[in-house]
């Protein structure tokens, strides 16, 4: 009788075989595009990457080259030109109002801690801005200064405020595409304002490359008109999650981030990575920006015994926080964002900041000569010191600068120059961009020591020569 | 029992074995329509009666066609054509969408980054979001519910109503909206649909007056876990409504939702020659076209999954080629006279037994002589869903 069953159940087991052999279409295991195991969108490792212990997923995005099959490489060159348009959309000024009036050149005057700017009230992400254009208008300086466009027609910047009121900023980028009539555009640096751009963009066809923007969300879109060569919050929350639970061994993290949108998606990473670690927060509080006093929040924190504390948003609240933190006698290691390394946190912070890292898209330190140069000219020039969102924007201009150079005055051709141009040596460093046109390049760390930020490559970090 | 366990063994494994060989083989279960005979029609070719050849948005009006381009507003009756720019009182040339009052016969416009216009009596009246209750200038898509005029744009969603002249506002403080870009809006007397780009689709009961969201599951923007657990993706472009079935575009592909279930549908799946749908319209609950960037993919039948796509084969093809399809496998190919010299897709109306479609360069109008709906000869023979 048992050998009987044994031999009776061989058909059973076969037929389970044979038909779920044939796969349901709604699994993956038939139907993914992944052509191989190393093939990862955003560099994800294997144990970040989403449902990895439950599901081969059924499709996987943004591995292919993104197209644009359209009409537009057949528009031809004008016949005459007065000048090379480059549209610029960042955030200078602080009201709508004062935006209206049509294009113009912006006379840079300010620096980077002065909130009032021409009689106009500045926005609170001015001083990115500001350095944006500093960064774009050097650029467009140089180019032009060694001959312009062919040699001949000068390139002229197109400016235009994406911080107005009643989000303006997808009106702005209509204007510069339908009546300034740029080539291309450089900006923005606010979550919803680059979504609002570059749907604008997409209809008009136009490409934009944006050099400010961290929000992982801003090239998984498919628009083909997209660039960023800026390295964005996915990788630098890779490193941020891999540093607090990998290097340090924390387990129990809290986070105090914004309620915009730069807090709720740029820190989506770092939520993922936690929890697929096994290390979920412990819990996630939020602030609104201008917001001075966060003390409930971290009593709250305080309460849990969180070991690590992250937060994102403006370099100014976070700050805050770090401060009011360790005035509350909290020791823990802090975690932010890119926007803390800058002069405005470490000017309210105070001395007892205790441990504190950050991501950070590049390295400021290096002394290659092209970025040695690019300081230089840049001091020379405006009188002050480069920052991230300037040599950033000042290789983005430079990369809209040589694809019209390459291929001449069509949007479409000049778009197709920085799809090849997918490996570039910029200020900022060596870029990889990826089939979505985001660069790839390695994210870097900023650990405060002694009110100065010192930068770590992932690799310097895990080496066992360096202890935190 | 030794011979009994070879038979049963073989049976086994050799059965399916056959079965699967036998399985290559997906025939039609009847034939589709194939539009095989097209009209183009470029600015050049029109001698500047279409005044632009960047079509944005058709709507059919009886047997006229109104016609919403980067260059203003044209419209083709009676085999001419009549168009307004900005010299004739259009507040602004670039129109990304067009709505019919059937109750007033008065034209709306969806004004690119200038509101939107009312058409009427040959003069425009401009609302913008200085002069009116309207959320914001950038504006993408506008239509008609019973009183009401619902405008898409890229803050939210504004809804006007035409005999109190009140103006409501939908953002994320009114709707569960994720994201409050609203990229397209399809209106029928019972629910609103909108795409909303990060949002998914947001749906707005007429009569209980209740918002409802439409998202991918699985919550990620780089994978689809499962194929028909809901939405493909959430950067959504359109949504259309009819016979109480949403069918619902993306970047990522298309959705079907019956109220019950959801179908999803990818070029590596199915007959859409590409995942970027611009614009999709459903013909009826079972039929549905999607403008993609590499041509026209219309899932001519939802039960048994045939499609007939019309796309350029190679770049410098001189006509499109229509691709007659069950799933992802092709039956065989029909030639067409459609001439437009690229195949990507923006717009789709009805018009009839005609099909207009509107390009990146041009416009065309499929000839339906002999239309029908669904398949000829279904139940003939069975294929592959």
């Amino acid at each position: 009788m048992r050998r009987s069953s044994i031999l009776l159940a061989i058909p059973v087991i076969g037929c389970a075989f044979f038909f779920g052999a044939d796969a349901d279409a709604q699994t993956g295991a038939s139907a993914s595009k992944v052509e191989s195991d190393t093939v990862k969108y955003g560099k994800t490792p294997w144990e970040y990457e989403p449902y990895n212990r439950f599901e081969k997923p059924y499709n996987r995005f943004f591995l292919d080259t993104l197209e644009y099959p359209g009409y537009g490489r057949n528009i031809p060159e004008p016949e005459h030109i007065d000048s090379v348009k480059i549209g610029f959309i960042g955030p200078i000024i602080g009201f709508a109002s004062e935006s209206t009036g049509g294009s113009e050149e912006i006379e840079l005057k300010v620096n980077q801690r002065v909130i009032r700017w021409d009689g106009y009230r500045a926005s609170h992400l001015a001083p990115i801005g500001i350095k944006m254009l500093q960064g774009s208008q050097l650029a467009v300086e140089q180019a032009n200064a060694r001959g312009g466009y062919r040699g001949e027609i000068p390139y002229q910047l197109i400016v235009r405020n994406d911080n107005g009121i009643w989000r303006a900023s997808g009106r702005e980028v209509i204007m510069l595409a339908y009546k300034d009539s740029v080539w291309a555009i450089l900006g923005t640096v606010d979550g919803a304002n680059s979504h609002i751009a570059i749907r604008a963009a997409l209809k008009a066809e136009i490409p934009v490359m944006n050099t400010a923007d961290t929000d992982p969300t801003y090239v998984e879109t498919r628009i083909p008109w997209v660039f960023r060569c800026i390295t964005d919050d996915r990788q630098m929350c890779y490193l941020l999650a891999d540093f607090a639970f990998k290097k340090l061994g924390l387990k129990r993290i809290a986070a105090l981030r914004a309620v915009n949108r730069y807090g709720r998606m740029s820190i989506d990473e770092f939520r993922d990575a936690a929890t697929r670690l096994g290390h979920p927060f412990m819990a996630e509080l939020q602030y609104e920006e201008g917001d001075t006093d966060f003390s409930r929040q971290l009593k709250r924190i305080q309460s849990l015994n969180a070991d690590g504390v992250i937060t994102y948003g403006n370099a100014k609240e976070s700050a805050l926080i770090l401060r009011q933190m360790r005035n509350m006698g909290m020791n823990q290691w802090f975690f932010g964002s890119d926007r803390m390394v800058t002069q405005e946190f470490l000017d309210i912070i105070g001395e007892n900041h205790g441990n504190v890292a950050a991501g950070y898209p590049y390295d400021p330190t290096r002394k290659d000569p092209e970025y040695m140069q690019f300081i230089k000219d840049f001091r020379n020039r405006y009188g002050e010191e480069p920052e991230t969102y300037a040599a950033h924007a000042f290789d983005g201009m430079n990369m809209i600068i040589k694809a019209i150079e390459k291929v001449g005055l069509n949007r479409a051709l000049i778009r197709d120059q920085l799809v090849a141009m997918s490996n570039y040596k910029g200020v900022t460093g060596r870029k990889e961009f990826d089939a979505v046109f985001s660069d790839r390049s390695p994210a870097y760390l900023a650990i405060l020591k002694d009110r100065k930020m010192e930068f770590y490559s992932q690799e310097e970090i895990f080496s066992e020569k360096i202890e935190f | 029992m030794y011979r009994i366990f070879i038979i049963l063994a073989a049976f086994t494994f050799l059965a399916p074995l056959a079965w699967c060989q036998s399985d290559t083989t997906i025939t039609l279960a009847g034939e589709p329509y194939v539009y095989t005979e097209w009209e183009s029609f470029t600015e050049e070719s029109t001698h500047g009666g279409l005044i632009n050849d960047h079509i944005f948005f058709l709507e059919a009006d009886g047997d006229s066609l109104w016609i919403g381009t980067e260059g203003g507003l044209v419209l083709y009756e009676n085999g001419t054509w009549k168009s307004w720019t900005e010299e004739d009182g259009l507040p602004w040339k670039v129109i990304m969408g067009l709505a019919k009052d059937p109750k007033t016969g008065e034209l709306w416009l969806a004004l690119f980054g200038e509101g939107i216009a009312r058409f009427s009596g040959g003069h425009f009246e401009h609302f913008t979001q200085m002069n009116s209750g309207l959320l914001n200038d950038v504006v993408y898509g506008v239509d008609i519910q019973g009183d009401n005029v619902w405008v898409a744009t890229t803050a939210g969603i504004s809804r006007y109503n035409q005999v109190t002249g009140e103006w409501a506002v939908f953002n994320e403080k009114h709707a569960p909206m994720e994201e409050v870009w609203t990229y397209n809006v399809d209106a029928a007397e019972d629910r609103v649909y909108f795409a909303v780009w990060g949002g998914g689709i947001l749906e707005w009961d007429v009569k209980t007056q209740v918002w409802t969201d439409y998202v991918d599951p699985d919550g990620e923007m780089e994978i689809d876990l499962y194929r028909d657990d809901g939405l493909v993706h959430v950067i959504t472009t359109s949504a259309s409504y009819i016979d109480n079935v949403l069918w619902a575009a993306t970047y990522f592909g298309l959705s079907r939702y019956d109220r019950r279930n959801w179908r999803g549908y990818m070029d590596i799946d199915s007959g859409l020659p590409s995942n970027f749908i611009n614009f999709a319209v459903g013909r009826s609950g079972t039929s549905c076209y999607s403008c993609t960037d590499k041509g026209l993919g219309v899932l001519v039948d939802y039960e048994t999954d045939t499609w007939v796509t019309y796309k350029q084969d190679t770049e410098d093809a001189e006509t499109w080629t229509a691709h007659v399809m069950v799933g992802k496998q092709e039956i065989r190919t029909v030639p067409t006279n459609l001439d437009l010299p690229n195949h990507f897709t923006i717009s789709v109306e009805f018009m009839g037994d005609d099909i207009w479609i509107g390009t990146g360069h041009g416009l065309a109008r499929g000839i339906g002589n002999g239309y029908y709906e669904g398949l000829r000869g279904k139940g003939s023979s069975a294929g592959r869903f």
